[in-house]
């Protein structure tokens, strides 16, 4: 966009300065807040405070306006800027927080908004003679981020979906239980991506207290423990061991899944997948989105694969 | 999906910050859809500051807001609806003269909205932004006249 030394100096240094600064927030209040938590020893990735998505890319973009004000750039080039600064804080979270890829398609869409949004409102306010309100509102900013560090952190959901299958309850159940491989071609974007998707269920044995395995496209295995084994009617399993994927895996654990059964009195069968989950990214609302669709992607594979099997010798 | 968007979930421009992370989003929008639009602003804004006395601020609700002194003479969202408030006659006069129309929210009031989107919307909506700068300038006193 500009030819000019400084200009580019000035670009760079406040694409740099930016980084910096949200490496230094976003890293320490990790830290801390995983600290605080006591969650050391589970989860590998930590939590990220929903300041790490929100206030800081917003201070990113004010910051990194305070180094391009005096450029006198137009508002396209503030917002193409704010894309190159996105991406080198994508590509920073690759390769020093170790981020997947998906994680971060996921999540820039966010950061860019908020980026730009910086960005724009410091563009207007370093062109404004008193300064006042910009050193509040950092201040604003910082204080925010300390009260979300230090603030409860709790985000567990259920995700429920229903399924009619037309089959008697009794062909149903067995499939439930633990199912052969599933051959479906993939349909939702993110597995079609690369995401890991259901393949196999296995068990140690049918009674509760039976080990189970959830096995995933890229061979990663999720332990289970069957809790309640009520045939016909529910097998409930608590999820003992789960991968930690540089992906969406080290950012939510699965705690329990569900297979409800009911017998419509018609020769068919409505299966409910229920699986309840803890997120360790915020704002909820936001990753909330994408859990819940990636949870009931992988409920509706394996539920459609039940049905399949189930109504294969009907 | 602006109108959409003021109308059912206007309620939340209350909340900070979330008017201008919604107009952030309107102009990043607004470069795939209105590729000048920003270029457009960005004039009338360079105009509005040569004339004396004159500033920008952060519009409380999204938008980069004109002021003289210390009264606001109108301001812009990220996708290019300007607006102005008048009182009732030169609303009405105003009216009879541009193609503006009614604000987009307060319709029976002394707002009114203008769209941009061509070079010829950047000079009218120049012309009405200068309208009511004029109109806000300090009165000359009548010993003043005398003088």
């Amino acid at each position: 966009m500009e030819k000019d030394p400084s200009t580019k100096s000035r670009i760079t240094t406040g694409i740099l300065v930016g980084n910096l600064a949200s490496v230094l927030l976003v890293g320490g209040s990790k830290y801390l807040v995983t600290y605080l938590e006591g969650l050391g020893t589970g989860n590998g990735s930590g939590i990220f405070v929903f300041s790490s998505f929100i206030i800081v890319p917003l201070l990113m973009g004010v910051i990194s306006a305070w180094y391009w004000h005096p450029l006198q750039l137009k508002t396209k080039h503030y917002i193409g800027w704010s894309a190159v600064n996105t991406l080198v804080a994508c590509l920073a979270s690759f390769i020093f927080l170790r981020e997947g890829v998906i994680c971060l398609l996921i999540v820039s869409p966010l950061i860019l908004l908020f980026v730009t949004a910086g960005a724009l409102l410091g563009k207007i306010l370093y062109n404004r003679k008193n300064n006042t309100l910009n050193s509040s509102l950092a201040g604003l900013a910082l204080v925010v981020v300390m009260v979300d560090t230090f603030s409860d952190h709790k985000n567990v959901r259920l995700v429920s979906d229903t399924l009619i299958v037309n089959a008697p309850i009794e062909k149903v159940w067995p499939h439930v239980v633990a199912y052969k491989p599933i051959t479906l071609k993939e349909n939702y974007w993110l597995f079609k991506i690369g995401m890991p998707s259901p393949v196999e269920s296995t068990v140690d044995g049918y009674e509760a207290g039976a080990g189970r395995k959830c096995i995933f496209s890229n061979g990663y295995v999720f332990d289970e423990k069957m809790i309640v084994y009520k045939p016909n009617e529910e097998l409930t399993f608590d999820i003992l061991t789960q991968p930690h994927d540089p992906e969406i895996m080290g950012h939510i654990d699965i705690l329990r899944g569900q297979f409800l059964l009911k017998d419509n009195g018609d020769g068919t069968t409505t299966v409910i997948g229920n699986s309840w989950y803890k997120l360790y990214v915020f704002p909820g609302w936001y990753f909330n989105l994408w859990s819940e669709s990636i949870t009931r992607n992988v409920h509706l594979r394996v539920m459609q694969h039940i049905k399949l099997l189930s109504e294969e010798h009907v | 999906m602006f109108e959409w968007v003021v109308r059912y979930l206007g309620f939340l421009k209350h909340i900070p910050v979330l008017p201008h992370l919604f107009d952030a989003g309107l102009k990043l929008i607004s470069l795939f859809t209105h590729k000048n639009l920003s270029d457009h602003i960005d004039e009338i804004e360079t105009e509005v500051l040569s004339w004396q006395h004159t500033h920008v601020s952060a519009h409380k609700y999204g938008g980069v807001q004109f002021n003289s002194t210390r009264h606001e003479l109108g301001h812009i969202h990220g996708n290019g609806l300007l607006d102005i408030l008048l009182n009732r006659h030169h609303k009405l006069l105003i009216i009879s003269r541009y193609p503006v129309q009614d604000h987009h929210v307060f319709k029976n009031s002394g707002w009114i909205s203008f769209w941009i989107r061509t070079p010829q919307d950047k000079q009218t909506a120049i012309a009405l932004l200068r309208y009511v700068y004029e109109l806000k300038l300090p009165q000359p006193k009548q010993q003043d006249l005398v003088k």
